[in-house]
């Protein structure tokens, strides 16, 4: 009995785009912090493998995950940024809000999906 | 740790912050651009800078951002030939303030910008919040 998985999934790709629109708003914030390196998380597929894979599953609820900080955040390479100027922080604002798009849109994608899911459920245990 | 989506909330109130310090800062500097000193040969007003830094937000569990200091800018003031200015020395000349009032009007369009790139964050992470909050409206 696999048991329902897809809102285990979509509950996962919330967290992480949460986590991400978290490392979006730090980069925003220290756009004119001389030195700043902007930071992104990990790709979502690189985030799944770590934690079906190598990490710890939890077989009681009562035993301590480190929460959030198990999705890494990463430096972004100079030849990922857009621009970098040197008196200022490597956060090209432009790409930030590129990024936040792109979280809100996929966001908005699971939102509708789990949506859909739920609804799908109830109309299964109605029978209508 | 608290909610990630709190946390952009947090973290981006502290951008506007500090871009609406950075604006007060640029606001006295063109305030005082004639700003001279009192008495006979006194140095006038100096240029204000600001810088940040970033700071570890423990509470949000990111990188937030502090002002790390309000400083002057020590370039050299403008000499102006003003003998009827009570400010001028013995041979007229007035120190007028370092302050070059294009430069602040750049400073400020870039504060602007950067005030509104973190008002489109806390948007966002509202818009998130409105849909998960949606979730059980169905």
């Amino acid at each position: 009995m696999t048991g329902v998985y897809l809102f285990d999934l979509a509950s996962q790709q919330a967290r992480y785009l949460a986590v991400r629109q978290a490392t979006i708003a730090s980069n925003v914030a220290n756009a004119n912090t001389p030195d700043y390196k902007a930071r992104d998380v990990v790709p979502f597929s690189e985030v799944m493998a770590r934690t079906t894979a190598m990490g710890m599953s939890m077989t009681e609820s009562s035993h301590v995950t480190s929460g959030e900080g198990r999705i890494p955040t990463k430096p972004i390479t100079a030849s990922q940024a857009w621009d970098a100027l040197s008196t200022s922080s490597s956060v090209s604002l432009e790409q930030e809000m590129l990024k936040a798009g792109e979280v809100s849109r996929q966001h908005n994608l699971n939102m509708g999906i789990t949506k859909v899911f739920d609804r799908m459920l109830k109309a299964a245990v109605r029978g209508s | 740790m608290i909610d990630p989506l709190s946390a952009s909330t947090r973290l981006a109130s502290a951008g506007l912050e500090a871009q609406s310090l950075r604006l007060r800062i640029a606001a006295e500097n063109v305030a005082n651009a004639q700003s001279v000193g009192d008495g006979p040969g006194a140095d006038p007003y100096a240029r204000k800078t600001v810088t940040f830094r970033a700071a570890m937000d423990r509470a949000a569990g990111g990188t937030s951002v502090a002002l790390q200091k309000i400083g002057t800018d020590d370039a050299p003031f403008r000499i102006e030939r003003d003998p009827g200015n009570p400010a001028a020395d013995a041979e007229g000349n007035v120190k007028m303030p370092n302050v070059n009032v294009l430069m602040e009007m750049a400073d400020i369009r870039e504060a602007n910008r950067s005030f509104e790139a973190n008002v489109q964050v806390i948007k966002q992470a509202r818009a998130m919040v409105a849909s998960v909050i949606d979730l059980l409206r169905t």
